[in-house]
């Protein structure tokens, strides 16, 4: 009798840490997504493009709120100074100064490149959907990282067969995510990397895409974060259609 | 009296065998030949048209007014349901089904591509146009939780997709916002209708409805009559009844395949008359001769007294046995090859990539009509009737006595 | 010697030769006819399609075909065109760049083809110009004007004179977009064309797509249509293997086989009718020759050997022949000639070719005299042999048996 209870008792020992482990993947990612995001972010970014041919560079300023809302404005270089982007929910809208037209982004340029970079606009559009859209999983541990093994949910939308992200130990910021398609091959990576102090926290100011297909190899995008301030107020007025325009110049 | 006429007509036919058996031959060669043709193109023709009738437009297609001008989802039927009430109360449907469709984008890790997404019901595609038949690979079904798709074949090749890959299907919905769903690949089809083969993707009906949010209406109601005799009277009531809407033909919608049926038409009837034409001159020269080196024969009949109904009725007989011998043997051997292309179909994947730049099924099936039969036996009735019109005149216009002392 | 008796005997037979010769001198025209409507109507289909806009020979980058990214561009047009220069065979070519960019007028947003083109060289390799409808054709200097397809412009809900802007990717990757006036409409009668494709000059075009000496491909106008395979390889072997030179054989080898499955349905019509003008031959033959089994056994019973007998037999075949294919073949090629010069009108057709992809409403024949002769040889083996069996079956009679048929 008290033998049986003792062994129950190991068993629910024993699987306790696996609940633990599993509730700790979906904390992990949590925490890093509030540190990525922070409640409010104001960001200047410079974005390096490089493909086998051409280098760019394009900065821009971005004010984002949580998951939701964010506006972007291009500042350089000169011939898309003012170009806009306001992103609501799943909504993605643009504005071109030189055309005078605000453009909705239709379901099928969703997919197609962001501004010439290896994101896409559902990238910027799904970026924070990671806790919503994934079951998370530790499946590596070691002194300085945890590595966590993302799986799609059967009901979401996204494209990928599985990814697979490191996360610091000691800052809770995401080292590197890696996408894999549905047949485990890596279609891309993103690195985070040159952690430091910006804002009120320590934040990676640069971050890597490195797309894996034969067809863009040698191509790869940079994102330097050179200013950054968290969790300030910011103007409402911001996430609205006017603002596109408004803000433009 | 008849049956000596047969024997006399016999007689004179068995004589001369060898040519006899030519015209024969010629007869039932150029038969076969022509109904294999006929057989085949007319095949050709109304299998295409059939596979634009199954997958799509139905023989008569409803659409809301202004729809096929600007399509999207602020243009859906929204009186489908009494529309489908009149169509089950009239005997001449066969069947109908409710589609819904939007312009969206499938994609996958790798790529993408713009689609046109259809929210069907799979058993009454089924019963309606045997979509099923069209399934290349995989299951006709999507799957226990309807999160399955079927895509167009070459959709498939371009997407470079299997059966069980993972879909992302994307489109704008009734608020205009961007709504996505992932899907599972359950099925790959071939319809051999182009548009459909490469842009096509048919999702669940009620998953439809919820990605586009719209949860009654159909973008599309498309029905198959009993017999296609019904199509105008069909369509003149539904028009009547519901005349906002778009109710359209299949020829309507796809004038293209009227045209390829016409013209078949026109080409097996000149080539009937062309061949026939033909026919009919070897069975003049075979019966010219063959009453003109009689002459003295008949000369010696009509002189003792045989009637020139009866010579006439002789020499019908002859032509007639010929043509007829003719006409059935060309006919069984014809109708047996059609019989079997028609059941096993004639398979042309050498040439599929022609044929499926314009397309045409790989396989076709021959059509076996009775017309074709009643043609040709007409045909040839009128080859015999008239090419002994000439020798009897010429006949007639001999003396007896003269034919009787010829040398 | 058999010369004369055999042409004596057509002539003694006169009712017989004169059956056989229009019999054959028909089936001969209509032969010839057939496959020069055959032939012509193939070469007006694959001409109506490729030169609407494809073109006959494509230069590009060796994986842009498979895979028509930005890297696979030509990335310097200039050294393509110093190559092209005075090469034998080409009579025009001219640089393109399609890219596919998002078009947005007042009222809607529609995506598109956006090309770069040449203008004035276009115009000889192209229809574009000739399909002009509403406004006019583009020329080198033309700033953001576009010249687009009908139904593209009628989704777009633009007419001639109004603005709409676009929205793409330049060949860097970058962000470009402008506004355009409608300087021109035009209507190819290809559905998926008119709904889909706009142009605009390439000097403007490069500005805005950041395109300077670039181009998805180069397109080429043969001297002589026929020879643009032969022209692609030659092109291909000089540009070295940087480039890919394809004819329209390859780029649109769906057509190829196409016309190539429609010719031998063509042909199997043919052989169908062919088969009974044979019979009908073999009939009349074996009828004539039979009326003369008399006259053949009074010859071998004067010494006559069977031999000569087929010999002379044959030798009216043979003359017959000749001249029916001979006659024939003149009729069916005046026809050939005249309706190559004015082709056939087909109303009734259009849907049919418009559903392919093509802008037809009249086919001409094709007029090569080669074909004809091939054509009347075949129609006087055909005709000759026919002539065979009875030729056999009548020299099998013996002697005695002959003169007394009846």
């Amino acid at each position: 009798m008290a033998a049986c209870a003792l062994f129950l008792c190991c068993l629910c020992l024993l699987a306790l840490p696996m609940r633990l482990a599993a509730a700790d993947a979906r904390e992990i990612i949590k925490q890093v997504e509030e540190r990525l995001n922070g409640k409010s972010a104001v960001l200047t970014i410079a974005m390096i493009i490089t493909t086998s041919r051409t280098t760019r560079t394009m900065k821009m300023e971005s004010y984002s709120v949580g998951n939701e809302k964010s506006f972007i404005k291009i500042t350089y270089p000169g011939k898309d100074y003012g170009i806009t982007f306001l992103k609501i929910e799943d909504a993605m809208w643009q504005y071109v100064p030189r055309i005078e037209k605000i453009i909705k982004i239709p379901a099928s340029m969703m997919l197609q490149s962001w501004m010439g970079t290896d994101f896409t606009n559902d990238d910027l559009v799904r970026e924070s959907s990671i806790s919503r859209d994934y079951d998370a999983k530790i499946i590596g541990e070691n002194d300085q990282e945890y590595e966590i093994e993302l799986l799609p949910r059967p009901e979401a939308a996204v494209v990928w067969g599985r990814l697979v992200m490191g996360v610091t130990k000691n800052e809770m910021l995401p080292k590197g995510v890696s996408y894999f398609d549905e047949e485990g091959v890596l279609v891309r990576t993103l690195q985070y990397t040159e952690v430091k102090q910006l804002g009120d926290r320590l934040y990676p100011s640069r971050w890597v895409m490195i797309p894996h297909d034969a067809e863009k190899a040698g191509n790869r995008t940079v994102i330097e974060i050179t200013e950054a301030a968290f969790d300030v107020e910011i103007d409402e007025a911001y996430f609205t259609k006017r603002a596109l325009q408004r803000f433009s110049d | 009296m008849f049956r000596t006429a047969l024997r006399i007509a016999w007689a004179s036919l068995a004589r001369r065998s060898s040519r006899s058996v030519l015209v024969v031959v010629m007869i039932s060669m150029s038969l076969w030949g022509l109904l294999f043709m006929e057989g085949i193109y007319d095949g050709m023709t109304e299998q295409m048209i059939s596979n634009a009738i199954r997958s799509d437009s139905g023989q008569l297609s409803l659409f809301a007014a202004g729809y096929r001008e600007d399509p999207g989802l602020h243009r859906l039927i929204r009186r489908d349901g009494e529309i489908v009430a009149l169509l089950d109360g009239d005997r001449r449907v066969k069947s109908y089904v409710r589609r819904l469709r939007q312009d969206g984008l499938a994609a996958t890790a790798h790529y993408s591509r713009n689609v046109m997404i259809y929210g069907v019901d799979l058993a009454a595609e089924k019963r309606h146009g045997r979509l099923d038949s069209y399934l290349l690979e995989g299951e006709y079904a999507f799957g226990a939780k309807k999160r399955g798709v079927l895509i167009g074949a070459r959709l498939a090749e371009k997407l470079k997709v299997k059966i069980g890959r993972k879909l992302i299907v994307s489109a704008q919905n009734s608020e205009h916002e961007v709504a996505a769903v992932a899907l599972t690949i359950t099925g790959i089809v071939r319809t051999n209708n182009m548009g459909l083969d490469e842009s096509a993707v048919f999702i669940d009906m009620d998953r439809a409805r919820e990605l586009f949010m719209t949860p009654a209406g159909a973008s599309q109601i498309s029905v198959i009559l009993q017999t296609e005799k019904d199509i105008p009277a069909v369509q003149a009531m539904l028009r009547h009844h519901f005349g906002i809407l778009q109710t359209l033909r299949w020829d309507e919608l796809y004038p293209a395949l009227m045209q390829s049926r016409v013209m078949m038409k026109g080409f097996n009837l000149v080539m009937s008359l062309l061949i026939f034409g033909v026919a009919g001159l070897g069975i003049f020269g075979v019966m010219l001769v063959s009453v003109l080196e009689r002459l003295r024969e008949f000369g010696i009949m009509l002189a003792i007294g045989t009637s020139f109904a009866q010579v006439r009725g002789i020499i019908f007989t002859e032509s007639f046995i010929l043509g007829f011998t003719g006409f059935v043997a060309g006919s069984l051997l014809g109708g047996g090859t059609l019989l079997y292309f028609y059941h096993h179909g004639l398979d042309l994947t050498i040439f599929s990539e022609g044929l499926e730049e314009f397309g045409i099924d790989v396989i076709t099936h021959a059509v076996i009509r009775a017309q074709y039969f009643i043609t040709a036996f007409i045909a040839v009735m009128l080859a015999t009737f008239v090419s002994v019109l000439l020798p009897l005149r010429l006949l007639k216009k001999s003396n007896p006595i003269e034919a009787i002392n010829k040398v | 010697m058999f010369f004369k008796i055999a042409v004596r005997n057509i002539f003694a037979y006169r009712k017989r030769s004169i059956i056989t010769v229009l019999l054959l001198a028909c089936t001969t025209a209509l032969l010839v006819f057939a496959t020069a409507y055959m032939d012509g109507s193939h070469a007006r289909l694959i001409q109506s399609s490729v030169e609407i806009y494809p073109g006959y020979v494509q230069i590009t980058h060796p994986g842009f075909r498979d895979n028509p990214s930005l890297e696979n561009l030509i990335f310097d047009a200039a050294q393509v065109s110093a190559s092209l220069k005075d090469f034998p065979g080409i009579a025009v070519f001219a640089p393109r760049f399609e890219s596919y960019v998002l078009f947005s007028s007042a009222e809607k947003a529609v995506g598109g083809m956006f090309t770069g083109i040449e203008p004035e060289k276009e115009m000889k390799i192209s229809r574009l110009a000739a399909s002009l409808k509403q406004g006019s054709y583009l020329t080198s200097a033309d700033n953001a004007m576009v010249y687009m397809g009908s139904e593209l412009a009628r989704r777009l809900k633009v007419g001639v004179g109004d603005q709409l802007a676009f929205v793409g990717t330049g060949a860097d990757y970058s962000f470009a977009a402008d506004t355009l006036t409608v300087k021109g409409i035009f209507q190819t009668g290809l559905f998926d064309f008119d709904s889909r494709a706009s142009f605009v000059a390439k000097p403007y075009f490069d500005r805005m797509m950041a395109a300077k000496n670039y181009a998805t491909h180069f397109i080429v106008q043969p001297e002589r249509p026929v020879e643009a395979a032969a022209l692609a390889v030659a092109i291909g072997r000089r540009l070295g293997p940087e480039y890919e030179a394809a004819g329209w054989q390859q780029t649109m080898a769906g057509l190829v086989q196409a016309m190539r499955v429609d010719s031998i349905f063509g042909y199997i019509t043919l052989a169908i009718i062919f088969m009974v003008i044979f019979f009908v031959v073999m009939i009349y033959t074996l009828l004539v020759v039979y009326a003369r089994v008399r006259e053949i056994g009074i010859l071998r019973a004067v010494g006559t050997g069977p031999g000569q007998i087929f010999a002379m037999l044959l030798l009216e075949s043979v003359l017959l022949g000749l001249v029916s294919v001979l006659l024939g073949g003149l009729i069916g090629g005046v026809l050939a000639w005249y309706f190559h010069i004015h082709p056939i009108v087909f109303s009734g057709m259009e849907e049919q070719f418009k559903q392919y992809g093509l802008a037809l409403t009249a086919m001409p024949t094709d007029f090569a005299p080669l074909v004809i002769m091939r054509d009347m040889a075949i129609m006087f083996v055909l005709s000759v042999s026919a002539t065979l069996y009875p030729i056999f079956k009548v020299n099998r009679f013996r002697p005695i048996e002959a003169i007394h048929h009846v």
